[in-house]
Parts: structure tokens; sequence; C-alpha cells
């Protein structure tokens, strides 16, 4: 190869690096806030695979673009390009590195992975687990030791939180976005499932695993404060009479007017009674 | 122009292995449903039907003799027929057919006799799903070789070698290593 | 040669497409065009999709009536699109890049294609049974698709089970048919190294059909059972197992992918060195990883059940392996952009759909490497970025890869010239379509918008109206094809026998190719990319088609 040529692609190789360095920088702010320590283990994942992603993709475009662009045919020019039928060399190249990249991700993964320990690796015995329930189309979360239900999901910050996860008909869910933290329920088990909540607020909980008709409304909170404040909320919550909680598929199904279109749907569940005062969305 | 007498020809060579593709592929459903009978079988809590101790195993042990020694039958049969006997080769291939019969009918009476049916539990519905497709294919060989004895009565059509008798008789070896997996499967492995 | 009289006479004219002909080109082009009418169904129900998402919330239709426009898109885009359009493409195009006079059994592929209508039938159907029809998402899990609100024993559900059993039966019989037909009736010279790219992919693909569709059939029987006579194979309320299910499911679906994107690559591996003049970049690299791919598929389904329930190592395993699949995919990316790169570039249509799709290809097989990180998975898992993900190569990569395809062999099939001008602005409005549509997709996942769900959080808002505005686009997109196609078929300029200066065997032969395709079988002597060479492709070039010259 001749030295300019080498110099030209060195060139371009750091300002690609500098813009995929760039890139994986931005994708922090993709994200829903940072509410958990498994959040920030995964955006630096992410913001990783982003930048390799990038310099991947920017590489081969930028390749194919110059062809597209100063490498076309004159108009009347019918004449074949040159023959070149390989080259072993490159072959061997373009194999072993993007072998070794992937080994690289794998690894760095798996380290992420086995940090973040949500499957419930971790010892346990000391935490109060909070029973959470899955029903079409309701979310349940039970506080045994001071006998809470609640419709929604109350957390300590930076305490480990730990949930044993159980449905009662189908598959469902359990996905909190700012918590980046996702487990499916599957009817007929316990799932243990652990993350810890680092930063104060209320987030949405989404189901994330398809539960028919009413799946899209099956949402809660999860309110993430202080521990004194929830202790405080355990104990007002203990006191506090039995309601029915607000359920929007239980509301949709029983009005009328919606059931004029559309197919029969399987009955919701009856709304859970709950001793939480603020009823969830 | 003779152009459409092309679209219809099949090279007998071609049938044979596109057969064994077929076959190939075949197994596969088999082997999913060994693999979902493993997978219950070492992950339930309940296994066996309520007041079902045991499987009986002697009328499946004799059907599975019968089975096994009708694949020797119907390879003497092809014997017969390549050696350009077809006195032979008829008795023996029906003598394949007999067998084939016999062991539907056993299964038939096994099933009868069963405590529980395909709705009691996973085992039930394994129980029957395995045997019941098996012997699905069983039916479907002795059909088969209904056809080919038949067709062996047609003056000369044996002469350039038979396609069909050769794909039969290989699905019926086949329907037999399957059986003796299944029997492995459901009847002895405790 | 041999006597016509006991021979079915086939019509000759345009009845003949309606008619169960055994000419394999005839069953490329029915197959190719039932499918690309269901290809509107399902982007009509696409449409009915964007149109419910462009506000938050659920107001277009009722929810039931969502659900069953998303499982019955994602349904007809499979089964009764890709599947199908590739199975036609690959029967017009396999026999004659193999120099072969038809596939190996011509009854037995007039029988599979003509399952698709059949199929196609139960499917629209299941609109009109009580109930509607299927709304358990195109996986069809169990429990929620053993649940039947109706009480009927026929149900949407049942018709979709169905269905998809009749295409498996079909896609088998054409997977049969294909894997003889490329390894017992390839012209004499025609070695393995010598087959088109495009050869090597459908043996590839067809090789899991072969292998991974069987998984799927015993699970459907198990659904089937369950649904109709009560077992509970799959029902957690009776003992069953619903994961189970899943692995069946993706045991084969996830392979399922590849037997759609490997043809592509074919098409990808024939287009680029024709309109850049160039030989096809490291021949026997290209082909073997069609292999190579094939084989990794068949370990890597896990990876749909990362956040299921699945233990640890499972998933650790699963990650690896899927990780392994960019490698073979690399030498392929590199190995075109190494085609295309100091060729001679000339940006016809096919080559502008082409270039198109590798770009999207790219970026998808980027996201989905990031999707095989299990932590990272872990959280876009069920939400839009998949949906982007899967959109970037399903409709980016393979449709716009099957135009390219229509495009480039179009004065082949058809005899006609296409229209370039109207050609070109289908692909812009289609290039622009698709990012516009499927880009907002990603930082809708990011964000944590799940899928499948009639209605969203306000915050969500701006991106679906933009991916609304794109589907609409990509709506319109089809109208200049649709045009391009009818009005160049009836009255497009003549094509000549090749009007690409393409290398092959289908450009020797006249335009369309006659019944029996060759006169004289071929005796092959070249290598399949010979472009800037003057080797010749066959010794007997003026005997292919004696009686019609
Ligand atoms: C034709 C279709 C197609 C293709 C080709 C692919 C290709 C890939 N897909 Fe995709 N995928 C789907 C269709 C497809 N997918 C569909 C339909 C779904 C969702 C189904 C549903 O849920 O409904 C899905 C979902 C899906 C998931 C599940 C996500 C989830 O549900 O949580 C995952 C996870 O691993 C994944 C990964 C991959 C990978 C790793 C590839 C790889 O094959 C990509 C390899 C390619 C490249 C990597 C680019 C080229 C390589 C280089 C330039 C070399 C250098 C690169 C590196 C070193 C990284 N896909
Ligand atoms: C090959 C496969 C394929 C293709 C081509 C497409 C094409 C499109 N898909 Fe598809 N999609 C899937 C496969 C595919 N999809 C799958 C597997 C799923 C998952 C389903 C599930 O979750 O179960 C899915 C899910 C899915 C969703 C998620 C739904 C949800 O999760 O709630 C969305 C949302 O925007 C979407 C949009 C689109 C759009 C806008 C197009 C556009 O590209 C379509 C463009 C439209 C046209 C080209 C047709 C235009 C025609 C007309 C306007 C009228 C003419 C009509 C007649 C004459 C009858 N798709
Ligand atoms: Cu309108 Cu959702
Ligand atoms: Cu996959």
């Amino acid at each position: 190869m001749k030295s300019s040529t080498i110099v030209k692609l060195s060139i371009i190789a750091v300002v690609l690096a500098a813009i995929s360095f760039w890139s994986g920088q931005q994708a922090y702010s993709w994200f829903p806030p940072q509410a958990s320590l498994e959040a920030k283990l995964i955006d630096g994942l992410f913001s990783f695979l982003v930048s390799l992603g990038t310099f991947i993709f920017l590489g081969v475009l930028g390749t194919l673009s110059y062809s597209v662009l100063f490498q076309r045919a004159a108009k009347y020019d019918y004449s074949d390009g040159p023959a070149i039928e390989g080259n072993n060399t490159l072959e061997i190249i373009w194999t072993v590195i993007p072998f070794i990249l992937v080994v690289w991700i794998a690894f760095y993964s798996y380290q992420v992975y086995s940090q973040m320990s949500i499957q419930g690796s971790k010892d346990h015995s000391n935490l109060e687990a909070i029973e959470v329930y899955s029903r079409q189309w309701a979310w349940e979360f039970r506080y045994p030791k001071n006998n809470v239900v609640s419709s929604e999901l109350h957390l300590p910050v930076n305490q480990r939180a730990f949930l044993k996860l159980q449905s009662e008909d189908v598959i469902h869910g359990f996905y909190v976005p700012a918590f980046r933290v996702k487990q499916d329920i599957i009817p007929g088990k316990i799932i243990d499932f652990e993350f810890t909540p680092i930063l104060e607020g209320k987030y949405r909980l989404r189901n994330s695993q398809y539960s028919g008709t009413y799946f899209a409304a099956m949402q809660s909170n999860v309110i993430v404060e202080s521990p004194e404040e929830y202790q405080r909320w355990l104990a007002s919550s203990a006191k506090a009479k039995r309601t029915p909680s607000y359920n929007q598929a239980y509301q949709e199904f029983n009005n009328k007017k919606s059931k004029l279109r559309g197919w029969r749907s399987i009955k919701p569940a009856e709304p859970p009674l709950v001793n939480n005062l603020s009823p969830g969305e | 122009m003779s152009s459409n007498v092309l679209h219809e020809q099949e090279n007998p060579g071609n049938s044979k292995f596109g057969f064994i593709v077929f076959l190939l592929s075949e197994s596969i459903i088999f082997l999913s449903f060994f693999v979902g009978y493993i997978v219950y079988k070492t992950s339930s809590q309940e296994w066996l039907p309520l007041g079902v101790t045991e499987l009986d195993t002697k009328g499946p042990f004799i059907n599975t003799l019968v089975l096994i020694s009708s694949s020797f039958v119907i390879y003497i049969a092809e014997r017969y027929l390549h050696a350009k006997n077809l006195w032979g080769f008829r008795i023996f291939w029906l003598l394949t057919m007999l067998m084939g019969i016999f062991f539907l009918y056993g299964q038939a009476v096994e099933w009868q006799g069963l405590p529980f049916s395909f709705t009691d539990g996973v085992f039930g519905g394994a129980f029957y799903l395995l045997t019941g497709f098996h012997g699905l294919h069983v039916l479907t060989g002795v059909l088969l070789q209904s056809i080919m004895l038949q067709r062996s009565f047609v003056a000369g059509n044996y002469d350039k070698g038979e396609f069909g008798v050769w794909a039969t008789s290989i699905f019926w070896h086949f329907v037999d290593v399957i059986w003796v997996i299944l029997y492995l499967l459901i009847y002895m492995w405790k | 040669m041999t006597n016509i009289t006991n021979v079915a006479i086939e019509p000759v004219n345009w009845r003949r497409y309606f008619s169960f002909s055994t000419d394999h080109k005839v069953i490329g082009i029915q197959y190719i065009v039932t499918s690309f009418f269901f290809f509107l169904v399902g982007g009509l129900l696409a449409m009915v999709v964007r149109g419910e998402l462009i506000t938050p919330e659920s107001d277009l239709v009722d929810r039931t009536v969502y659900n069953a426009m998303f499982t019955m898109h994602g349904t007809i885009m499979l089964f009764l699109w890709t599947f199908p359009v590739l199975a036609g493409l690959a029967n017009y195009l396999v026999p004659l890049m193999i120099g072969a006079r038809d596939m190996a059994f011509p009854r037995l592929n007039a029988v599979a294609f003509w399952l698709v209508p059949i199929l196609g039938t139960i499917m629209m159907l299941s609109f009109l049974v009580p109930g509607g029809p299927a709304q358990a998402g195109w996986w069809s899990y169990p429990p929620v698709s053993l649940q039947n609100p109706t009480g009927n024993l026929i149900t949407g559900q049942v018709l979709w089970v169905l269905a998809v059993a009749i295409s498996g039966v079909s896609s088998i019989m054409g997977a049969v048919n294909f894997v003889t037909t490329i390894f017992r009736m390839r012209a004499p010279g025609m070695t393995f190294f010598r087959m088109p790219v495009f050869v090597w992919t459908v043996l590839a693909a067809q090789i899991i059909q072969l292998f991974g569709l069987p998984a799927l059939t015993a699970g459907a029987v198990m659904l089937l059972f369950d649904l109709t006579v009560g077992t509970s194979f799959f029902d957690s309320a009776k003992g069953g197992d619903p994961v189970l299910f899943q692995h069946f499911f993706w045991f084969y679906s996830h392979p399922a992918v590849y037997v759609i994107i490997l043809p592509v690559f074919g098409i990808f591996s024939e287009i680029f060195p024709v309109y850049a003049r160039k030989p096809l970049f490291g021949y026997k690299f290209v082909a073997i990883s069609s292999i190579i791919i094939t084989i990794l598929s068949a370990f890597v389904w896990v990876h749909h059940m990362f956040a299921s329930g699945t233990p640890p190592w499972m998933r650790m395993v699963f990650m690896a392996s899927t990780m392994l699949i960019s490698v073979p995919t690399g030498v392929k990316v590199f190995a075109w952009v190494a085609t295309i790169w100091g060729g001679k570039l000339r940006l016809n249509t096919p080559m502008l759909f082409a270039l198109g799709a590798l770009v999207m290809f790219l970026f998808a097989g980027i996201t989905g490497i990031m999707l095989a990180a299990v932590p990272f998975d872990i959280h876009v898992n069920n939400t839009y970025f998949i949906v982007g993900h899967f959109h970037y190569v399903v409709y980016g990569a393979a449709v716009l890869g099957i135009y390219a395809a229509l495009y480039h062999w179009f004065p082949k099939i058809t005899g006609h010239m296409y229209y370039e001008g109207l050609g070109k602005l289908h692909f812009i409005l289609t290039f622009i379509g698709t990012n516009l549509t499927f880009f907002p997709m990603h930082p809708l996942g990011l964000e944590g918008m799940p899928r499948r769900v009639a209605s969203y959080d306000p915050e969500f808002t701006f991106w679906n109206v933009l991916a609304s505005i794109g589907a609409f686009l990509l709506g319109v997109s089809t109208v200049p094809f649709i045009l391009n196609m009818i009005g160049s078929w009836s009255q497009g300029e003549k094509a000549p026998k090749n009007p690409w200066r393409a290398i092959g065997l289908e450009w020797l032969i006249s335009s369309p190719p006659m019944v029996e395709n060759f006169e004289e079988l071929p005796i092959v002597i070249g290598e399949p990319y010979g472009y800037g060479g003057d080797h010749a492709l066959v010794a007997n070039l003026e005997h292919l088609e004696v009686a019609h010259e």
C-alpha cells in the first residue's frame, strides 16, 4: 500500500472513531431516567454497543457511498470493471476481526449480567419479599409483613428490592423502563426477581408480555421513596380500609359503548381490593 | 410440441432421493414429540394420572416383537421381487401387512383397556399423542402396502424395478425404528 | 420426442396462470402474484395498526380488533407473503440457473403452490367467524391463545393453526422439491462451485425448512389438541408447560428468519456483480457462509426468550451462539462491499433497491447484535425496539431485496422492459418511507414503549406520529410499483435475451424462456461471475434454443 493511502485511511479511521465515541455518549440520553443500579450497567453496555455499531455502520456506509458517488460508469462506457475474484488475506481479516469483536461483546455482556443478578442469585435471606400478583388485567402488590395490599408498587430507595412474581392466568411481563429490568411471569410458577432502585420518583410499570384484549391498559406506578416515607406509607396503608382499586380494563369492559364494536373478549378479573389511598391510573 | 411431456416426467432416482429427504424431515416431528415427552417427564410434579401406577407392558411387548419382525419379512418380500419371484413377493408382502394390522389391532385393544384418557394430565395427552401419531404412520404404511400389492397384479408393472415398493419398505423400517424409541421412552423408562 | 397424447394439454394464454400447471415458470409467477396480493392485504392491516397508533388513546378500532390486526398482519406477511414470494422466485429461477428443464417433481410443485390460496382463504375466512380472527399475536403463545371467549369450536385461533399447518405442508413439499432439484438436476458441468449464489442460498434456506418446520408442526398439533379436544400440553392451569411451546415455536421461527433473508442474500449476490461489472468477491466464501448460517441458525432460538422463564445459563449460552451468526454474515456483507468497490456502477432500479436493502440490512444486523446482548435485551425485549429491528430486516432488507429481484428479472419473466422512471420513483418513496416508519421505533423502544399495545402513554406520541406518516407513505409507494408492473407487462418495450449484459444461464435463452427452457441441456464450462473476463459460460451456446431461432 502507498504511504499516502495509509495516512488517508488512518485519518478516516480516527474521524470515524471520534464520531462513534460521540454517538456512544449520546446514547445515554435516549433512555428514561437511570433509576436503578441495573440501569447504569445496561446503559454503559448499550453505549459501548452504539459506539461499535456506529463504527461498523458508518465504515460500510461510507465505503458504499464513495462507490455510488465516484465509481459510476460513464454514459457510454460499456466495459467491465477489474476482474478481481477475491483475496484470501482480506477474507481472513474480516472473519477474524468480527469474531474477536463478538467474543468481546459477549464477555462484557456476561459480566454485566452477572453483576445485575436479577434472577435472585444474590443472598436475599434478609430481604422482605414483596408479592406481585398479575392477572388479566391488573397488578396487585402485597406486603405480607404489614398486611398491605396495593395497586401501586412502593419501594424504598437504595435497598435491594426482592419480588416474588406470580400470575393467575396467562403469561404477563413485569417491566419498569426506568429500571431497565423485565421478567415474564409464567403461571404456575413463583419467580424470584431482584434489583436496586437508586433514584426517588414515580415511574411506570408496564406489562411487557402480551396478555390479551386489555394488555395495553395493564400498567401501574412504581413509587421509589426514602425509607422513612416508605415506612410511613406502609403504616398508614395498613390502617386504611380495603376498597376496590380503579381498573381500566374492568371499566372499559363494563362500558357498554365500547362493547358495540369489536369481538368478544375474556372478562377481566375483578379489580383487587387494596389499602392504598391513591388509586393507580 | 412435446414440451408438456417434459414437465410431467419424474425420474425414479430423484424420487428416491426426495423420499429420503422427506423422511429425514418427518423424523424431526417425532423427535420434537420425544423431546416434549422427555421435558414433561423430567419436569412435571404429577406424572402418571391419578390411580394409575404402572403401564401394562406385556401386550405392547408382543406388539413390538411383531412390528420388528415385520421389518425382516418386508425385506424378504423385496428380495423375492428382486429375484423376479412375484408370488414370493406377494406372500411375504401380505404377511407384512397382516403383521401391521395385528399391531394396529393390539394398539386398539390396549387403548380400550386403559384407565386414563388424553385429557388426564400431560402424561395422558403425551401417551395418546405419541402412540396415536405413530399408529397413524403404521396405518399409512399398511395402506401403501395394499396399493403396492394390488399394483403387483398389473402385468409388466415391476419390470423396471418399482419405486413404490422401495419407498413403502423404507417407510416401514422408519416406522419401526420410531416405535422402538417410543417403546423405550414410554414403557421402559421408569 | 415422446408421445403427447396422454398429456393434459395446458392452455397457453393467460388462462394457464389459473390452471394446475406443472411448468415451474408458471408456478413461479402464480406464487409471486398470489403472495403479492396478500402483501397488500397484510399492508392494509398495517395501515389500520398505524392509524390506531397515530393517537395515544385506543380510539380508531376496538382493542380486540387492534389485536387481531397485528396478529393477522404478522402472520399474513410471513406465511402468505415472504415465504411464498421467495418460493416463487426460487421456482422461477433455480431450474433456469442450474440448467434444468423443470423442478424434480413438477406435480408436487403445483400441489405445493395450490395449498397457498387454500390457506390464504382459510386465513381470510377467520375474519368472518364469531369471535373474529386469532388475537394472540403471531407467536400464539399459550395460555392466551387457548382462551376462547366465544366457546365455539371453530374459532379464529383454530383456523389460524390450521392455516399455519397447511403452510407447513406446502413448505415441506417445496423444500423436498428444491433440495432434490439442486442436488440432482444440475446441467452437465454445473458443479456445486459453479452454482450461482442464489442457488446456494435457496438450498441453505430450504434445508432450514426441512429440519426446522417439523418442530413448529409438532407444537401446532399439540396446540390444536389443547384448543379443540381438551388436552393440557401447554395449559398451565391443568399442569401443562407454556414455555415448552415457546421452545417449539422459536426452534423453527428463529431459523425461519434466515429462510427469508438467505435468498435475499442470494439476490444481492446476483445483482451487485451485474451492475458493478465485477465478479462476486470471494465467491466460495459467500457460498459456504450460507451453509454455515444454516447450521448456526439451529442453535440460537432462545434469544427470543431472554426475558421468559429461562435460567441464566441458558441466556448466556444462547447469547454467545447468536453473536456468532454475525461472523458468516459479515463475510457476505464485506464481500458485497468489495464487489461494488472499484466497479463501474450503473444505478438502475434493481441496483438502487439492492443497495438500499443492503444498508438497511446492515442497520438491522447491528441492532440484532445489540439484542443478542442479554442485559440490553432485557430492557428492550417486547418493546418497539424489536419491532424496529425486525422491520428493518423483513421490510428494509427482504421486501426491498424482493423488489430488486422483481425488477431485475422482470424482462426475463415477462419479456418486456419496465419503466425505469417509475421504478426510481418507487425506490425513492420506499426508501424514505421505510426509514420514516421504522427508525422512530428504536427510540420508542429505548424509552420503554411495549409492542402490541392499542393505546400508549402520551409521552410516546411524537415518534408514533412520524412512524404513522411514514407508513402511509409506504402504502402510497406501492402505487408506482403496481402501475409499472401492469403497464410494462402489457405495453412495455420488448425485452432482449440479456438486457443487463448479465452472466448466467437464464440470460442465454429468450425472454421469456420457452416452455422447456433449454432445447439441449447446457454444458457448463465457466465460473458464474466472470465479469471482466472473456471466458465462455457454456460450450453449446448455439444449441440451447435451436428450434426457436
Ligand atoms: C429476516 C429476518 C431477520 C434477520 C436476518 C435477523 C437477524 C438477526 N437478528 Fe432478528 N428478529 C427478526 C428477524 C430477523 N432477524 C424478527 C422477525 C424478530 C422478532 C420476532 C418477534 O418477536 O415477533 C427478531 C428478533 C430478534 C431478537 C429477539 C429480541 C427479543 O424479542 O427480545 C434477537 C436477539 O438476539 C435478534 C437478533 C438477531 C441477530 C443477532 C441477527 C443477525 O443475523 C444479524 C447479523 C448481521 C450483522 C451483524 C451485520 C453484518 C455483519 C458485519 C458487518 C460484521 C461485523 C459485525 C459485528 C462484529 C457486530 N433478533
Ligand atoms: C415480512 C414481514 C412484514 C412486513 C413486510 C411488514 C410491513 C409493515 N409492518 Fe409489520 N409486522 C410483522 C411483519 C411485517 N411487517 C410481524 C411479524 C409483526 C409482529 C406481529 C405480532 O406482534 O404478532 C409486525 C408488527 C407490526 C407492528 C407492531 C404492532 C404491534 O406490536 O402492536 C407495526 C406497527 O407499526 C407494523 C407496521 C408495519 C408497516 C407500517 C408495514 C409496511 O411496510 C406495510 C406497507 C403497506 C403496504 C405496502 C400495502 C399498502 C396497501 C394498501 C394501502 C391498500 C391496498 C389493499 C388492497 C388492494 C387489498 N408491523
Ligand atoms: Cu388512536 Cu391509539
Ligand atoms: Cu431470532
